[in-house]
């Protein structure tokens, strides 16, 4: 009880860090024009209307047939969404808008390179390219409606172009961020099953042409290695006709887009007909060394609940020229770049190189020259460009509406400064909280209706009803001080469909945990785990403390396990290293490290104080561990995940559960000998634990 | 979105990182420190720019030692670009020196 206790006074204490802020209000000039300014929206997306509220989100989008089921929730937690329902992604973010607004500028390019010309490509020539290269995808490449296609692209047009041609065809994307090494695109080809990678030669960053197409060949040899065959590398050449790259062609495999596409000239491809539950693309979380997690995001639903959001959180309009300042290799460039801001017929800015190339004033000078009206970046940028030219925007004459923050928690200070001097007290600003595997916002202010508050998130969007949970699944009360973990109460259209050929971790990692009754159909049972701490205010805004995921919550202070381990591998003989919580009559619970140690190097008392020294100093005397123990291995699975809650049940003396499924079952006797004995021999046996902490430990490990 | 965009930056700037390195162990380092950031949650990163930038100041010592100007300069900004962004994402702190670098 005493430990319970402390541990709600430090979350409290975790989340007043930051004081509550005052409110911001919309200027009137925005509330006039914007898309969301009817306040009966907050009863039409109220949960008495849910789930058919959403069809008001369907309905921004041409169906080739009509849905008959909107939520069908008979196989939960695998929702599907406007059940019965057809229509093609490409279609609605090119065909439909040609009628209307042909002639309209869809994508403006920036290069990095500032002598280089920017490139306007209106709807009819991003119909004419999207066509031509599903033409060669299907032709050529021999994709079909089902297949998954991996790209490894940079900041360029024929991303979005290339997405765009496989969603024509019914094809799943999967963009792995151009900066990735090779072996992490391998890795993401293999899992899906790509037979066919797109890529480019070069690309520019800091003033430099990068050799891009070198990775492919790496990305080509990891797949291999991993039992997966590419059968062809097609790519892309930042300056067509001339070969950026020193990495050779090879022969059969590798193929010049801009020299195959002369034979695809003005081919026009029926865009295919896809039920709104199939697939539209993968996309890839990155933070594990286990088998990457490719969350899947279905059409109709993900369409529908990105063009929504794209209409009343980011206010765009057809005429607005919209700025969003990330990358199309996150999911916030295919949901706010790509398919949000073309389903609504608007112009999207993409920028090539990085944000202060040559200068901290590059993206104000982009604003003004294009007519920027709604700029969206993240935090860390944010802090760069004020770091590094805090008083560049006033030079500019660019006149912001709106302004959207992401990715993040932004300070208050930070918040101000966005306001201030880069809206220049004019442009609302929404906080947006997600993640890759919601397919949109899923916390913001409305920026007509809701004031904005430095700091907060605000309240969750429409249709998305947000709840705090603490580890017992008991509600944590707004406006309680205390802090505990976001879920949602409900699904939404966004929401992806599960892990790429991985139902089961699905389900473990975003439902298992507050899982009410897993024989339940009802939705409500169901709560969504975000794997997000947070603090809701009084006011029903929430402020998004940061990932919870393996936590070892010591005397109230949340410590991440791979903090712990990223801090002991900071010894130089130290090869891994898995951190477990241990049951501690003082503090709750206790960090317990276990090490191994690099070839050539022995096991002694001096690493184990090098490892403790290291956490002690990288991350602060609370996180000293009780023990460092030094095995010979750690028990993993085939696929090299270390058995967190083996190790654990081992510290701890319970049952370390199923370890048949491991690479290397006999270690797990030897660790337990090893450790166990040395703490009886300590006397550090601990009392006999809870069912509640029992379960702890079995659970330990598992979010990853 | 999440905070995937972190750990992406981070690659980039050790990919840049890899082709300057002159010696093959260096690189070796770096493609081991990449793989690192790469398979890191983004909520742990700091420890491995912290390691991130330890290693270029011992890749420009070397060279400098070695006369590789060229490779000392580049490895200088890609250091600054580094601190930049470990600053600005909150996973160094401003005014660190080399010794105090990891406490967060």
């Amino acid at each position: 009880m005493a430990a319970e206790q402390e541990t709600q006074v430090s979350e409290a204490q975790i989340a007043v860090h930051w004081r509550e802020e005052e409110y911001y209000y919309p200027p009137a000039t925005f509330i006039a024009q914007a898309n969301g300014a009817d306040p009966a929206l907050f009863e039409r997306f109220s949960e008495q209307h849910f789930p058919e509220c959403f069809k008001e989100y369907a309905d921004l989008l041409a169906w080739d047939a009509y849905w008959h089921t909107t939520l069908d929730t008979s196989n939960p937690p695998f929702w599907k969404w406007f059940v019965g329902g057809r229509l093609n992604a490409a279609y609605n973010c090119v065909d439909r808008h040609l009628v209307t607004r042909r002639n309209k500028v869809a994508l403006i390019w920036v290069p990095e390179p500032e002598h280089e010309e920017t490139k306007a490509i209106t709807y009819q020539e991003l119909h004419r390219r999207v066509n031509e290269f599903a033409a060669l995808l299907r032709d050529f490449a021999g994709v079909k409606t089902g297949d998954r296609v991996t790209f490894h692209l940079p900041m360029v047009p024929e991303l979005p172009v290339s997405m765009l041609a496989c969603a024509r065809l019914g094809v799943i994307h999967s963009e792995v961020f151009g900066g990735f090494s090779g072996t992490a695109c391998g890795e993401r080809i293999a899992d899906s099953g790509s037979h066919i990678l797109v890529t480019m030669d070069g690309y520019y960053r800091n003033g430099q042409l990068i050799d891009h197409k070198a990775k492919a060949d790496e990305a080509v040899a990891k797949a291999r290695s991993l039992g997966f065959e590419v059968a062809k590398v097609l790519v892309w050449r930042r300056h067509p006709g001339q070969y950026a790259s020193q990495s050779p062609m090879v022969s059969g495999r590798d193929f010049f887009v801009d020299e195959l596409l002369g034979d695809y000239r003005g081919r026009v491809v029926e865009p295919v007909s896809m039920p709104a539950e199939a697939p539209l693309f993968l996309m890839y979380t990155s933070g594990t060394t286990a088998r990457p997690k490719g969350c899947q995001h279905s059409t109709g639903g993900y369409l529908a609940y990105v063009t929504g959001t794209s209409k009343y959180y980011q206010d765009i309009h057809p005429e607005d020229t919209y700025w969003c300042f990330a990358d199309i290799g996150w999911i916030t460039g295919h949901s706010y770049i790509v398919y949000g801001p073309l389903s609504l017929g608007t112009t999207s800015v993409i920028y090539e190189g990085v944000p202060t190339y040559p200068d901290p004033g590059r993206p104000w000078r982009i604003a003004e020259r294009l007519g920027v009206n709604i700029f969206h970046t993240a935090p860390t940028t944010i802090r760069m460009l004020r770091k590094l030219g805090p008083n560049e925007p006033a030079k500019y004459t660019y006149q912001f509406k709106h302004m959207t923050t992401v990715g993040e928690p932004i300070e208050p200070d930070v918040w101000r400064w966005y306001y201030d001097v880069v809206g220049k007290g004019k442009a609302v600003i929404v906080d947006t909280w997600w993640q890759t595997e919601n397919g949109g916002f899923l916390g913001s202010t409305l920026p007509a209706l809701q004031p904005m508050k430095p700091g907060s998130c605000g309240p969750g969007v429409l249709g998305i009803y947000p709840v705090i949970y603490d580890e017992k699944g008991e509600v944590v009360e707004a406006g309680s001080g205390r802090a505990g973990n976001i879920c949602i109460r409900n699904p939404w259209p966004g929401i992806f469909q599960t892990v790429w050929g991985q139902p089961e971790r699905f389900v473990q990692i975003y439902y298992q945990k507050y899982c009410r009754d897993k024989d339940s159909k009802d939705w409500r049972d169901w709560p969504y785990f975000a794997g997000d701490g947070a603090l809701q205010a009084a006011d029903g805004y929430f402020r998004i403390l940061g990932r919870v995921d393996d936590v070892i919550n010591v005397a109230g202070h949340r410590l991440g396990t791979k903090e712990l381990e990223s801090a002991s591998i900071t010894v130089e003989e130290i090869a891994e290293a898995a951190a477990v919580p241990v049951m501690d009559e003082l503090r709750g619970r206790a960090v317990e490290i276990y090490v191994s140690v690099k070839p050539g190097f022995t096991s002694s008392r001096g690493i184990e104080q090098k490892v403790a020294k290291a956490i002690e100093t990288q991350i602060g005397k609370i996180a000293r561990p009780k023990n460092v123990w030094i095995v010979p291995d750690m028990p993993k699975t085939r696929s090299g995940k270390i058995m967190r809650r083996v190790i654990a049940g081992i510290s701890n003396f319970t049952d370390v559960g199923d370890t048949t499924t491991l690479a290397n079952p006999e270690v797990v006797d030897d660790i337990r000998r090893h450790v166990q004995a040395e703490k009886v021999a300590r006397g550090e046996v601990p009392r006999e634990l809870s069912p509640q902490e029992i379960e702890e430990i079995k659970a330990f490990g598992r979010a990853e | 979105m999440t905070q995937q965009y972190l750990v992406g930056e981070l690659s980039l700037i050790l990919s840049e990182l890899q082709v300057v390195g002159t010696n093959q162990a260096a690189v070796r380092d770096v493609v081991r420190l990449r793989r690192e950031a790469e398979t890191t949650p983004p909520a742990a990163l700091g420890p491995v720019v912290v390691r991130a930038v330890k290693l270029i100041d011992r890749l420009w010592w070397d060279d400098l030692t070695r006369g590789e100007t060229a490779a000392f300069i580049r490895e200088a900004a890609i250091c600054d670009e580094l601190w930049e962004f470990g600053v600005c994402a909150g996973l160094l702190e401003e005014g660190q020196t080399s010794d105090e670098m990891g406490r967060r």
